[in-house]
């Protein structure tokens, strides 16, 4: 099973059990703004869902990915 | 070396991790093993993670990728500055993928606002913006290029009239890549990517995320960026000499449904029914495979004169007997008989490709011969047909006639075999062939597929130089050197150019820089009559010496004895090399019993 934070640590090349919602574009290095897209595209694809182009302009940490995958009902290992 | 990686599907995250893990772990113990191969890649659009993505995909298939990715649509300047850190980079291979919205600008919506003569423009235009890439490319590098054609667009303004249009929007990017086909179509270094076939392959609905396309001006889904990959690998193959040569089929359940020991000759299912069928067209695209040169063999369980019955009797039987090269039906392992399927042919284990619907044996087959490549048989034989066709093993930049009889002239080779058992000895044998040898200069005809031996051949080769048909081209002519070709003829059938020699003047020492034969003529004296004619052009031209040099590969030992059996002396010994010298008035003996014509 895919989960949310196995797709961010390998999108962003970081450990997973560092990952909090506060994880964001901020203190993390390598979460530019591609890799942020990568990591949408990723995240639609595992769990079968699309973000709006506003949702991903909104996304700034972990903790607002998570509201949207929960908001748009998908499932996934909740970690 | 191991296979890390090779999961069906992978997510582009699975490849970024995969990446990681091997420049962790991996890369710094076996890098040395690893061939090397250095790839520029330009694009009009953002290709996050292609060079991750695509170092995956050759660290799988044993190469280790070194990548330079042009700025974002910085081409024009990398491209056109001849001192830019591009071509400073040296590069092996060079992929350029431009986007239709790219090269058409505003016009990509406004076409139907242009004039004739606007639109004829437009095109002229489009096409010299690649060809001044090129261009500027070919004057610094002999690499080769890989350019991808236009995504042609499903879209138009004028909905279903589009078509009736007189030289309509999409009829206009069909064009262009149609001219740019064509503009290449005779060039050994440009090569241009299918990409709107690609596009195609995949749906264009899905191809582009007009969210990602706006936020990032991403126009292919990263989604796809594997398939993409896995396409450029198509061409990477061959660029590193990965091509297989012979494709090595079992019997029961491959060539056809069931098991002729079990179901007998009427019973299994190969025919016309829908369970018949896919093991028909399956048949019939293999047939397609050995009328472009791959070679075929049958590595297969079973009573011999059972399925022999079948081969032969069969009335949907499409790969009858004459088309292999070898066949092995006994109840060996599978592995042994991989093995002297190789000697038989006389090409190296990394030149197969095995397909057996057997789990099991393709287990066995991957973990004793990691050489030969094993194709993943899917379960259901309806999808034998989609799986071949997928296969990028058989990929050449270039087929010559003699390719494309390469699968028959293996078949003529078995009946040679066979010829020998009956004969006495050896020479007696070579005699009842009736050979004919003709040498020629390199001309504008054989470049390439003399460029083509030098790249390719590996046992029986002395010095293993690689040459690009330019090279040879220079060679041939240049005063200093020469460059000769041979062909070969018998009884049994032409087996085409297939030996070379390039000899480089010294003054009064001539020596020969390469001399190589195809290892299908290997064993026939055929080398002697070469050496004989190389001595007596160098008598006609008041040379006194001729030197041979012998570099060691891992693949050469069928050539390591050749120059001391011919009665050079050794002049340098060294670890992975030696020299030796043959005094040009010395007497030379050859082979009589065979045919010479000289063309020049």
């Amino acid at each position: 099973m895919k989960t949310l934070k196995k797709i961010l640590a390998n999108v962003l090349g970081i450990n997973e059990d560092a990952i909090t919602n506060e994880t964001s574009q901020d203190n993390t290095e390598t979460w530019d703004s591609f890799n942020g897209l990568m990591l949408v595209s990723e995240l639609e694809n595992a769990f079968g869902i699309i973000f709006t182009m506003d949702e991903v302009r909104q996304i700034k940490n972990v903790g607002d990915i998570r509201a949207i995958l929960e908001k748009k009902g998908a499932k996934f290992v909740n970690d | 070396m191991k296979k890390v990686f090779a999961k069906k599907n992978c997510s582009v995250s699975d490849y970024l991790k995969e990446y990681s893990f091997i420049k962790k772990n991996i890369n710094g113990e076996s890098g040395g093993v690893l061939k090397k191969i250095k790839i520029a890649v330009f694009s009009s659009s953002t290709i996050q993670g292609i060079d991750k993505v695509l170092f995956v995909e050759c660290y799988n298939i044993g190469i280790d990728l070194e990548m330079f990715v042009g700025g974002y649509k910085q081409y024009h300047q990398d491209i056109l500055n001849s001192n830019s850190s591009f071509y400073k980079f040296q590069p092996d291979l060079v992929i350029i993928s431009i986007d239709v919205r790219d090269i058409l600008g505003d016009n990509y919506f406004n076409y139907y606002q242009l004039q004739d003569e606007e639109k004829k423009q437009l095109l002229e235009d489009g096409i010299n913006e690649i060809v001044s890439l090129v261009d500027n490319i070919k004057k610094n590098l002999n690499s080769k290029v890989l350019i991808h054609n236009f995504e042609v667009p499903f879209f138009s303004p004028l909905g279903i009239i589009e078509n009736k249009q007189k030289f309509g929007f999409i009829e206009f990017v069909k064009k262009i890549n149609f001219d740019l086909e064509n503009l290449y179509k005779q060039d050994s270094q440009i090569f241009i990517f299918d990409y709107d076939a690609f596009c195609s392959k995949w749906g264009k609905n899905d191809i582009i995320d007009y969210k990602m396309y706006y936020l990032g001006d991403i126009k292919i889904s990263s989604k796809y960026l594997p398939n993409l990959c896995k396409e450029y690998i198509s061409y990477i193959k061959p660029l590193m000499s990965m091509t297989k040569k012979c494709l090595v089929l079992d019997l029961d359940n491959t060539l056809w449904g069931g098991v002729i020991g079990e179901d007998g000759f009427e019973g299994i299912k190969l025919g016309l029914s829908p369970e018949g069928r896919p093991f028909v067209e399956f048949q019939k695209y293999i047939l397609s495979l050995f009328n472009r040169g791959v070679i075929l063999a049958i590595n297969s369980k079973n009573n011999l004169d059972d399925a022999l019955n079948i081969i032969k009797n069969h009335p949907y039987m499409v790969l009858k007997e004459e088309y292999f090269a070898s066949i092995k039906i006994n109840w060996d392992n599978k592995a042994s008989n991989l093995k002297e399927i190789a000697e038989d042919i006389n090409i190296g284990l990394d030149s197969l490709v095995f397909f057996d619907d057997d789990k099991l044996n393709r287990e066995i087959v991957r973990t004793t011969l990691p050489e030969v490549a094993v194709v993943d048989v899917p379960e259901d034989p309806s999808l034998y047909l989609k799986t071949i066709m997928a296969l990028d093993d058989f990929n050449s930049f270039y087929l010559s006639e003699e390719d494309k009889k390469k699968g028959a002239m293996y078949v003529e080779q078995r009946k040679r075999t066979e010829l020998s058992k009956i004969s006495v000895n050896i020479d007696e044998y070579l005699e009842a062939l009736n050979m004919e040898v003709t040498i020629e200069k390199a001309n504008s005809f054989n470049i390439p597929r003399i460029s083509q031996l030098t790249q390719k051949t590996n046992q029986f080769n002395m010095t293993t130089k690689r040459y690009s048909e330019e090279d040879i081209k220079q060679f041939s002519n240049s005063d200093n050197f020469l460059v000769f070709s041979l062909k070969v003829e018998d009884k049994f059938g032409d087996s085409g150019l297939t030996g070379v020699a390039i000899i480089e003047k010294k003054g009064k020492k001539w020596v020969i820089d390469s001399f190589l034969l195809s290892c299908r003529i290997i064993g026939r004296r055929v080398e002697e009559v070469l050496l004989a004619h190389i001595l007596k052009e160098a008598k006609e031209e008041d040379a006194e010496i001729l030197i041979g040099e012998f570099v060691l590969t891992k693949k050469n030992e069928p050539a390591k004895n050749f120059y001391e059996k011919n009665g050079f002396e050794l002049i340098e010994n060294k670890e992975n090399s030696q020299l030796w010298e043959f005094p040009v008035n010395k007497t030379y003996e050859f082979p009589k019993f065979i045919k010479i014509k000289i063309l020049f």
